[in-house]
């Protein structure tokens, strides 16, 4: 028999998610290129869970992108690019 | 045996919109354990950067409960919250005490050691990124031989304390070595670790590219290069019973070392020095002399 897990939280659970931390910080942007073969493995790496995977397609919150490029830097296909945040005079928050 | 990462969780337990820096290596290691561990998990972090990038007691990142402890008492607390939940026979949950270098090797390891002799059913995570990260990046005793720090500017002198050695000699039912660069690897570990009925240890590399002076993107490579290069190996010892997960390809350790900012003094005979102590290591002869 599964009990519930004697718990008084003073934060409701996961409430970061609505307000992130990080995005203001972000100087680029990973965007997915047609060439990723979905192997899933940046899901693991992202620090953010801005990169994750629901059935079994890539889904990716930019809400939650810090810019580290970590994704970029490990996919083995080449298959994600970072785009720097701001072009033009007047830069644009996604 | 193998997992793939089709079929792990795809709950967002940690992480999502945390508070730590871009290209968190303590980040990284959180969100894969926490795809092995489950939701039926109890945290306890002492001070340190998971803790701050848990959040505030007004936000926080985490979907489990999550318990903010003193800084010398992780595996105390967690020993607390086993026996009460012992007390109230619930038994599907897993008791996680998750510290950094310092909250285990330096100033938690009373508590630790204490809580590995008692055996108490629960697992101990060391993420490690070799400095004092949350206060500014000072020597601790997992900062290993030459690496500068903000308070040795001319790089630590003595070696690293193998803290893997010294919890396999508590003889408690599970100890192992983990990299944030494998992470099937780290899954299957915890894993095995959740399941044994006494006291696990496992030690993460987690690499800080603010510490480390890399690039934020190049985290995850680091993680790979230091065990690709042996400096870090990969090994369970389960029930006594050690094993090598990874056999490393033996990179040059200079590839690992002299790219990253806080080895950059390093001269020529040390890293020689440190090749032939990984080859002697791994019984690697053809190093003439």
């Amino acid at each position: 028999m599964v009990k519930n897990l004697p718990v008084v939280p003073t934060a409701k659970a996961g409430s970061l998610v609505e307000t992130p931390t990080g995005i203001t910080w972000r100087i680029q942007y990973p965007e997915i290129l047609a060439n990723c073969n979905i192997c899933l493995e940046c899901t693991l790496f992202c620090p953010d869970g801005a990169i994750v995977q629901q059935e079994g397609k890539l889904v990716l919150t930019l809400k939650l992108c810090k810019g580290c490029g970590i994704c970029a830097n490990e996919c083995e296909e080449n298959a994600i690019q970072m785009i720097p945040e701001y072009s033009g005079v007047k830069g644009v928050f996604r | 045996m193998a997992i793939s990462i089709a079929d792990l969780s795809k709950e967002e337990l940690f992480g999502q919109g945390h508070a730590g820096c871009g290209g968190c290596g303590a980040a990284v290691a959180g969100r894969q354990a926490m795809k092995a561990l489950g939701s039926r998990t109890i945290i306890t972090i002492p001070a340190s950067c998971m803790a701050t990038l848990g959040g505030s007691n007004l936000k926080t990142t985490w979907q489990i409960p999550f318990y903010h402890t003193l800084f010398e008492m992780a595996p105390a607390v967690s020993s607390g919250i086993r026996a009460a939940l012992e007390a109230q026979g619930i038994e599907d949950v897993n008791v996680v005490s998750w510290a950094g270098d310092a909250g285990t090797a330096d100033i938690g390891f009373q508590s630790l050691t204490g809580a590995a002799e008692r055996n108490e059913h629960m697992i101990h995570v060391c993420y490690d990124n070799e400095m004092y990260m949350n206060t500014g990046g000072q020597t601790g005793s997992q900062t290993p031989m030459y690496a500068i720090t903000s308070n040795m500017s001319k790089g630590k002198a003595v070696k690293k304390k193998n803290m893997l050695a010294i919890m396999q000699a508590h003889e408690i039912d599970y100890v192992a070595s983990a990299s944030i660069a494998y992470p099937l690897d780290l899954i299957a570990k915890f894993k095995k670790a959740a399941e044994k009925p006494g006291f696990s240890y496992i030690h993460i590399l987690a690499p800080c590219h603010r510490g480390w002076q890399i690039p934020a993107e190049k985290t995850i490579e680091y993680a790979r290069l230091a065990v690709e290069s042996g400096l870090f190996e990969l090994y369970e010892v389960d029930e006594g019973v050690r094993n090598r997960t990874f056999e490393p390809t033996f990179i040059p350790v200079a590839d690992y070392l002299t790219t990253q900012g806080r080895f950059k003094h390093l001269t020529s005979e040390q890293v020689v020095k440190l090749q032939k102590s990984i080859n002697v290591y791994y019984g690697r002869g053809g190093d003439e002399e």
